[in-house]
């Protein structure tokens, strides 16, 4: 089967700090990495790979620096990498991503051969909007799951389990198909040396522009996104009531949250479903 | 409001103008029990926007059975209900459900889409939005509008809430957002409202995806970063039998527990369950924290939770000025009176509730005046 996997190369907002005076972020001297979500997602692809044989194609679309994050997925084991990188592509949103990474996935069946499976982390840590998979999805016309925790063929399908808030489902998904791999789902496979000499040597990695592409200026980049980000405000203290009780005794303790809880509108309700349905 | 020009538009989107858009549409979740309460809340946003922009609210309703549904949207605000009840609609998949609400939007036109944030809705939504070839904005937490351009400003917190992204699509619609389940309350129910039930039928798509089996987690189980109460233990317990007392807290409360990295570091609980910058980010409604310093790393991880309660035996702990009530003593009583308590007012039923506020407001105002 041929995988394709789709990574991120962002800013590792774990290392981002918080200048309260300024009530900015600060950015400078933050490396990068790949997204930490989109690891699971390597390694179940390459699980699936090692196990029904095929290839994994690691795939995105960013500026030229981002090849250090397709070489740690290929150090991984991945066969190729795919950049997709134009200065036209700058600015661009979900959506607009979204087409040229799914545009990516029709040239890479044109030129490499029928892709089976796209792979997606669930989420980026510098945006969060778990948009991408269900987007390319919808550009691909193939059926998708989200929060994925593995996977396996059964009768020609993907058979996969995925948790959402209070239930666990099992589905078999037919391929072509989409799937988003939750967060923390599996432990990636760390780099190889021996991988690492492959890529080297080999140079598995190929780059489409937007020539290579064909795609219209105005459907990618910044002129192909919808929405447009109007301000950025920064909220450095989240406000709280503070107020401190000393109980008489263990039994007024109580009975005093109790109290602000029921007269609170924010957790009256929750309380009384708790506790009478 | 701006005309588009549609030679600029990207020709794989249909060149549509703004003032073709009317009404605000909540996507509501349902099944035969009854329409969720995430979707109940998405509601009040709707309601919000669309008395600033002097238009209706409609609800869409899909699935099967759900159509007897439609009145209690309309007891919560919605104007119109659109309904597609169908057999083939019987199985949630997200791009089959995502296709009928593709279809309809097609049909009417709608300026302002909401879906509730749960793990459904930013599943679904983002294929309605691009099938659409419009913008969406995930998890948002307010909205606004611009009464000029007719603009909605999708507010969303990027970064554990410590930023917050005004996002607008001013030439195209509809504005699709998810916004977090418990942000917004669910609009009060009125009996006596009227709105018109609109039965659609649409062409089910076929899917290659087959639902194999679904099991219903426990409430144990309930990860953290979805539950709605939270009781977590930090190092204050003093060891792991602290969270036995705080299982059975969380058990009367519909909770789960979570706990601090020394807790967990402790091995008193998984690390699964760890709140803070190292573990995960929670937004319950309610986050009891048992034993916990409140250090900013920790603090971080509950940043949007809606209500915080402490329980330290240090008046000086940090904790006390980053929670909403405080209680100072020894939390091992304290726990234990919670439970009794709870037992206590479950069984006298939601009257005994008034007695127990009386009681708290008397005593307050007596403080108040000697
Ligand atoms: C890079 C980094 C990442 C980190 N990530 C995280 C993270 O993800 N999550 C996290 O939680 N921490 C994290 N930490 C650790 C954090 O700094 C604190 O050390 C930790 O949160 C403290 O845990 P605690 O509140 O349980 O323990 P303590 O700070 O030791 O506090 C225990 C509290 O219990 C109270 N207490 C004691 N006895 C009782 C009693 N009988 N009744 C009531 N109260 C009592 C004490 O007064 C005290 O306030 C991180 C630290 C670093 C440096």
């Amino acid at each position: 089967m041929r995988i394709v996997v789709g990574i991120k190369w962002v800013p590792n907002t774990q290392a981002v700090r918080f200048d309260p005076k300024t009530g900015t972020l600060i950015r400078t001297g933050v490396p990068a990495i790949v997204n930490p979500h989109d690891l699971p997602a390597a390694e179940l692809a390459l699980r699936l790979r090692d196990e029904y044989g095929g290839e994994v194609i690691v795939l995105t679309m960013a500026p030229p620096p981002a090849v250090q994050g397709l070489e740690h997925i290929l150090g991984m084991g991945a066969d190729k990498a795919v950049l997709l990188t134009d200065r036209a592509f700058a600015g661009a949103d979900t959506l607009a991503t979204s087409y040229v990474i799914a545009e990516g996935i029709r040239k890479i069946e044109r030129e490499i051969g029928k892709v089976d499976l796209a792979v997606f982390g669930q989420e980026t840590i510098d945006s969060s909007t778990a948009h991408i998979g269900a987007q390319v999805a919808s550009w691909l016309g193939w059926p998708y799951i989200y929060y994925v925790k593995n996977a396996k063929m059964v009768n020609g399908a993907l058979r996969v389990e995925r948790q959402l808030e209070n239930a666990v489902e099992t589905f078999d998904v037919g391929l072509p198909a989409v799937v988003s791999v939750a967060m923390k789902a599996l432990k990636a496979r760390p780099v190889r040396l021996s991988h690492k000499l492959r890529v080297k040597l080999e140079k598995p990695i190929i780059v489409w522009s937007n020539k290579d592409l064909g795609l219209d200026p105005r459907c990618v980049g910044l002129k192909g996104s919808p929405t447009i980000v109007s301000k950025v405000t920064y909220l450095p203290e989240v406000p709280r009531r503070k107020i401190v009780y000393k109980p008489k005794d263990p039994r007024d303790a109580a009975r005093w949250i109790l109290a602000q809880l029921f007269q609170d509108e924010k957790t009256r309700e929750a309380l009384h479903k708790a506790l009478w349905g | 409001m701006p005309k588009v020009d549609c030679g600029k538009l990207c020709p794989e989107w249909p060149c549509e103008q703004p003032d073709e858009f009317k009404n605000v549409w909540v996507i509501t979740e349902a099944s035969e029990e009854g329409v969720s309460e995430a979707s109940l809340q998405m509601l009040t946003p709707a309601l919000e926007i669309a008395g600033k922009l002097g238009s209706k609210v409609v609800g869409v309703l899909i699935g099967y059975n759900v159509e007897r549904h439609a009145e209690t949207l309309i007891r919560h605000g919605a104007d119109e209900v659109i309904v597609v009840d169908s057999e083939d609609l019987k199985e949630y998949y997200p791009e089959v459900y995502g296709q009928v609400v593709v279809d309809l939007a097609r049909k009417y036109k709608p300026e302002v889409i909401l879906i509730a944030a749960t793990m459904r809705g930013r599943e679904m939504g983002p294929y309605i939005a691009n099938t659409l070839r419009a913008g969406i904005t995930a998890d948002c937490t307010d909205f606004d509008v611009d009464e000029k351009t007719r603009d909605v400003l999708l507010i969303r917190p990027p970064f554990a809430a410590i930023m917050l992204a005004y996002i607008k699509t001013p030439f195209r619609r509809p504005q699709i957002g998810t916004a977090r389940p418990n942000v917004f309350p669910v609009p009060p129910a009125d009996d006596t409202r009227k709105g018109e039930i609109i039965r659609e039928t649409v062409q089910v798509r076929k899917t290659r995806t087959r639902l194999v089996s679904r099991t219903i987690l426990k409430r144990e189980e309930i990860p953290i970063e979805k539950a709605e109460i939270i009781v977590s233990g930090g190092k204050g317990l003093g060891g792991p039998e602290g969270f036995k007392l705080l299982e059975e807290l969380a058990s009367i409360l519909g909770g789960v527990v979570a706990g601090s990295r020394k807790a967990v570091d402790a091995g008193w609980i998984s690390h699964e369950r760890q709140v803070g910058q190292t573990g995960k980010s929670v937004k319950p409604i309610l986050y009891i924290a048992v034993g916990i310093s409140g250090a900013a790393q920790h603090m971080i991880g509950v940043r949007e939770a809606t209500r915080i309660v402490a329980i330290n035996i240090d008046p000086e702990a940090p904790i006390f000025n980053q929670a909403d009530y405080g209680v100072i003593g020894d939390y091992k009583e304290i726990v234990e009176s919670l439970i009794e308590e709870l037992k206590k007012l479950k069984e006298a039923g939601p009257e005994a509730v008034d007695e127990l506020i009386k009681e708290y407001t008397i005593q307050e105002a007596a403080v108040q005046q000697g």
